[in-house]
């Protein structure tokens, strides 16, 4: 195991609790204020509408991360709910006539009903079967959304009206800006809210070891289900207040594999285990990408910095940001938290190295491999 | 135990507000309203992607018209300078890519992208900043019905009449000659059905029977089954409504399972310059529409085929011309108003060209309310392997070909 | 529709096929060695069909000599990804993040693609390009049975080399149980690398075949990854001949779709496939003791 030793500590919470309540408000208040005022401090309409785009992955993958962060299950597909999102928004103002924000909500219900069938289906399988059944969803969405040309315009895209026609492009920009920043609000709420729940321990137990959940009478299905359809929910109000937003619709870019990567690039950076990991994890892949647009524009090489990014956190913080960030602050704060926030693959490599170095025979890398077969096995 | 976690989602956000301001304002600048600052076009091409080798020739017609232009001493005495931004053919870009130009470059004049798909979204950008938006590319019927005031297409026809002289030519051969039945194969994109379609609609009002009408997507690069389908129909005349690597996929599955029409036209992939060398210099007899002709008389035409040969080393084909021609129009507009910055002068710029007919290297254009030229397209046919116009009858180069030899 | 376009449908599907089966098999030898689902497979596909097509446009020679470099080439890329970057992750999280990190890698090679060669659709311009053979009357283009040929010859190749040599012993033993291989004294690790290397060449060898009769662009691997990942669950993940029937079935039947579908339709065949195998028999349809751990 080449990454034994630095994954020991126990990756706890980043501050002991007796900080007290104070500062973190302050800090949640300093936070808020700083996103809010953006709009106010944006030099200019392009800036502005750069920051609407940083928001749009902050709710992405905040949303992505009520199914990837609880429960562990990795959907590259997410793209498939915020591009379902969109185009419910979009044909239910266009062919229905609904008003725009009604539509906006009618068409993250929607979704959210079409993902419990989904859901029934790509969460009876695991591992390697659940991330090429999300992968297949989007790619099935785009062949259906460019084929089916009567109902939802084909490859010319869709065009969504928008919803406050009077206003010049920079104070569009600026109500959206306040609409995604809302939204993000309310999807953060539901995380914390579920975080503290029995229904969210359960989910978190999955996440760890979902037989052995299973077996302590947790209902593993039911929650796994309800958590891919909460994050579906969210995922399609973002899809959908984009298409407000932006206007236009193009299968190949709401149906994309790539969006659905960023969302899982964004929360892992970030740290899926954490509330505001996937909206730091935003705001750094949105901001970088941005900036490459500007400077790289005409060539694909940010596609080779999001590929590379993506490589560095899988190959070397699969846990993100916060909880490297929280290993350096435990340096100085040797306090051990008392909630274990670490895979049980972890905790057994933690404890083999705790063996090793109180002098027991270290265990043999076939030994290793052997566990995490029978892990694997038991995944059945 | 989150605390640090909002405390650093700030820090980061703050960064964030502070390193997009810092790239923002170090490029921003560059265009005060100063009459010796040159008027700087901010355009977004499709240099990549799905349309880039017509993004290709549009970014050259562009950049012709703007040497011609600083040749002569400039617009308004000041000098232009086109910033062009690549797009990829991706709409998102191509958006991102406008605000970018109008609202952080601050640029002072737009000029359109290629392709329709492209135009739509862009449009929308320009006409939100009240910018005037001439585009080279948006041809089909949709672009002139999303309400658009600032739009203005700078070629000699829409998608849906480029075909009208072939369809007078086909429905007016004796009975014995005429084709019975036609195949047609279009690509999803807005302005290539526009072209197929319209020649269906008058071929089957004319009686031509319809016996294959295949749609595909952009990104379709097997074209084995549709091939399999026209040929197998033995349809007397195929018709592509193409761009142009799926006009070139399309020709050469067709070829490799040997089906011969008697006519075969596809739109904007004949004209370009690959296309011969693409499908193995089998051209003889491929039919194209074409909004220009080098061997126009219009005074300006003169000057840019002279002008661009002179530059490129090749004559200009027809998105050259039509973004030549974009240029051309603004350029009359920004001299008879006087002005060329955003703001007020936007409106003006409009409302003249709303009234005004403008001469350029196509013929003399005058728009209606939703900016759609009053005219048609010259039909073109690979004649002794030279691409010429054969249609109509008072502008040709050569006689048509009918029945189009093998390929 | 009449007989001979059914034929002809019938003989492009198997041609298809077979260019499917070798792909799928190599993607098959991931997962059996590794368990890994390596989504980066068509990205070399498509670097593969680049660099074939470069070959030709610079030297003029034709693009079937440019496997004598990338084929031995992209089996030690294949050997080096594993040593280096497959074996770096936690084997209790692989699956996953073998799927992420192979992602990042597809996502880098497009990037690169699209830097050095720009996103401008690519095609080998033959000779032979427009000719073809007559077969029962279906016209059947010879570059395309150039490239079936080809993957048919790699198919067979790989078949013997698992079946007769000590090597290839080695290989299923490792596939089966490793633990078990690990015993009887193979060095597992060593297999392994070599089952990636052997699936790369695999895609070495596909991507040729695909540059002399398609055309090429940067982000075209998106376009297969699809089919082959539900070839490979159809199959039965980890079995070869299981991806190589699933490959022909599927091969054939998108062929034959299209004709009263169309193009984009008929390429949901597999799609429905795959959800079709996960609801009634997620094991799959040819695998065996292997894919029913997933």
């Amino acid at each position: 195991m080449p990454r034994g030793s630095e994954t020991t500590a126990p990756a706890g919470g980043l501050l002991p609790a007796r900080l007290g309540t104070p500062v973190r408000l302050i800090a949640l208040v300093v936070g808020a204020a700083l996103v809010l005022s953006f709009p106010l401090v944006a030099p200019n309409p392009y800036i502005l509408s750069a920051g609407v785009v940083v928001l749009n992955y902050a709710i992405l993958s905040t949303a992505w991360n009520f199914v990837g962060g609880f429960t562990g299950y990795i959907s590259l597909g997410h793209a498939a709910y915020s591009g379902l999102g969109g185009y419910a928004t979009g044909l239910l103002i266009t062919k229905a006539g609904v008003p725009s924000f009604v539509a906006l909500i009618l068409a993250g219900l929607i979704v959210a009903a079409l993902a419990v069938p989904i859901g029934i289906a790509a969460l009876r399988v695991r591992g390697a079967s659940f991330v090429i059944v999300s992968i297949a969803l989007v790619l099935i969405l785009l062949l259906v959304f460019q084929s089916w040309a009567a109902f939802t315009g084909g490859s010319n895209g869709l065009v969504v009206p928008r919803p406050f026609p009077d206003l010049l492009r920079p104070e569009h920009h600026m109500v959206f800006f306040y609409l995604y920043a809302g939204l993000i609000a309310i999807a953060l709420l539901a995380w914390w809210a579920i975080d503290r729940s029995r229904f969210g321990m359960g989910l978190k137990a999955i996440r760890e070891d979902e037989d052995k959940a299973q077996s302590l009478g947790t209902p593993t299905f039911t929650f796994k289900l309800i958590a891919y359809v909460v994050s579906a929910l969210f995922t399609a109000l973002g899809g959908g207040l984009y298409a407000l937003w932006f206007g236009d619709l193009d299968p190949i870019f709401q149906f994309s594999i790539l969006t659905g990567s960023y969302m899982v690039l964004m929360a892992l950076l970030g740290g899926i285990r954490h509330l505001f990991g996937p909206l730091l994890g935003a705001f750094i892949v949105g901001t970088a990408l941005e900036i490459f647009k500007l400077e790289f524009g005409s060539t694909q090489l940010h596609l080779v910095a999001a590929g590379l990014l993506l490589g560095i956190v899988v190959l070397f913080m699969p846990d993100g940001i916060i909880p490297a960030v929280g290993n350096l602050v435990r340096r100085f704060r040797p306090t051990e938290s008392s909630i274990r926030e670490v895979t049980a693959a972890e905790l057994l490599e933690q404890n083999k190295a705790r063996a090793a170095a109180a002098g027991k025979p270290a265990a043999p890398a076939a030994d290793a491999d052997a566990a995490s077969e029978t892990k694997a096995e038991v995944k059945r | 135990m989150k605390a640090t976690a909002r405390a650093r989602r700030g820090v980061i956000a703050g960064a964030a507000v502070a390193a997009l301001a810092l790239s923002g304002c170090s490029a921003a600048g560059g265009s005060g309203d100063s009459a010796d600052d040159p008027i700087v076009i901010g355009i977004s091409l499709p240099l990549t992607g799905d349309f880039s080798e017509p993004g290709k020739g549009v970014q050259r017609g562009y950049e012709a018209w703007a040497k011609v232009v600083n040749d002569k001493g400039g617009l308004l005495g000041r000098q232009v300078e086109l910033k062009i931004l690549d797009d990829q053919s991706s709409a998102d870009r191509v958006v991102a890519d406008y605000e970018q130009l109008i609202g952080r470059d601050n640029v002072d004049l737009v000029f359109g992208p290629f392709s329709t798909r492209l135009v739509v979204p862009s449009a929308r950008v320009a006409e939100e900043y009240g910018m005037l938006y001439v585009e080279p590319a948006g041809a089909a019927p949709e672009v002139f019905e999303q309400g658009f005031k600032n739009l203005f297409y700078a070629a000699p026809a829409v998608a849906n009449d480029h075909y009208n002289y072939l369809a007078e030519y086909i429905l007016a051969l004796p009975a014995d000659q005429r084709p019975q039945t036609a195949a047609y194969a279009a690509m999803d994109d807005p302005f290539a059905q526009g072209t197929a379609y319209g020649l269906k609609e008058k071929l089957e009002a004319g009686g031509v029977r319809t016996v294959v009408d295949e749609v595909y997507p952009p990104n379709t690069t097997d074209f084995n089954s549709i091939a399999a389908k026209i040929a197998s129909s033995r349809a007397d005349i195929v018709v592509g409504g193409t761009q142009y690597q799926d006009a070139v996929n399309l020709i050469v599955a067709l070829q490799q399972l040997n089906y011969q029409p008697k006519l075969a036209a596809f739109s904007t992939a004949p004209t370009n310059p690959e296309f011969s060398k693409a499908i193995g210099a089998k051209t003889e007899g491929i039919l194209a529409p074409t909004g220009y002709t080098t061997k126009a008389t219009y005074p300006s035409n003169t000057e840019f085929v002279q002008a661009y040969t002179a530059q490129f080393g090749t004559p200009p084909g027809e998105d050259e011309a039509n973004a030549y021609t974009t240029g051309q129009v603004v350029a009359a507009a920004v001299e008879a108003v006087g002005c060329a910055e955003q703001g007020d002068c936007q409106q003006k710029l409009v409302d003249w060209l709303r009234g005004n007919t403008v001469d350029t290297v196509v013929g003399p254009l005058s728009w209606d309310a939703q900016g759609r030229p009053q005219g048609a397209h010259m039909i073109q046919q690979y004649v002794d392997g030279q691409i010429q116009i054969v249609l109509p009858g008072e502008t040709k180069e050569a006689d048509i070909i009918y029945p189009k030899p093998s390929w | 529709m009449s007989g001979t376009l059914i034929f002809q449908s019938i003989v492009l599907g198997i041609l298809l096929g077979g260019l499917y089966a070798l792909l799928a098999a190599g993607l098959t030898l991931y997962f059996g060695v590794m368990r890994v689902v390596m989504i980066a497979h068509s990205a070399f596909l498509i670097l593969a069909a680049y660099l074939a097509w470069y070959f030709h446009q610079q030297t003029g020679l034709d693009p079937l000599l440019s496997l004598f470099v990338t084929v031995p080439l992209f089996f030690l890329v294949g050997v080096v990804m594993q040593r280096l970057l497959i074996t770096r992750l936690r084997p209790a999280t692989l699956t996953m993040m073998s799927v992420l990190l192979t992602f990042a890698i597809a996502l880098i090679i497009e990037g690169m693609l699209g830097y050095v060669f720009t996103g401008t659709q690519r095609r080998i311009n033959l000779s032979y390009s427009g000719s073809s053979l007559d077969l029962f009357g279906a016209r059947v283009a010879v570059v395309k049975l150039i490239a079936f040929g080809l993957a048919a010859v790699s198919l067979l190749a790989l078949y013997l080399l698992l079946k007769k040599s000590r090597f290839g012993w080695a290989l299923r033993a490792t596939i089966q149980h490793k633990e078990a291989a690990q015993l009887t004294g193979i060095d597992t690790d060593r297999i392994a690398g070599f089952g990636f290397g052997l699936g790369l060449a695999s895609a070495a060898i596909g991507g040729t075949a695909l540059s002399l009769d398609s055309t090429i662009y940067p982000s075209l691997h998106w376009h297969w990854i699809g089919p082959l990942m539900a070839i490979i669950v159809v199959g039965g993940l980890g079995s070869v001949p299981g991806a190589a029937i699933a490959a022909m079935v599927l091969g054939l039947g998108q062929s034959l779709l299209q004709l009263p579908l169309g193009t984009t339709w008929a390429q949901t065949v597999f799609y429905v496939a795959l959800f079709g195998t996960l609801a009634f028999r997620p094991q799959g349809f040819f695998g065996g003791r292997l894919a029913q751990r997933f």
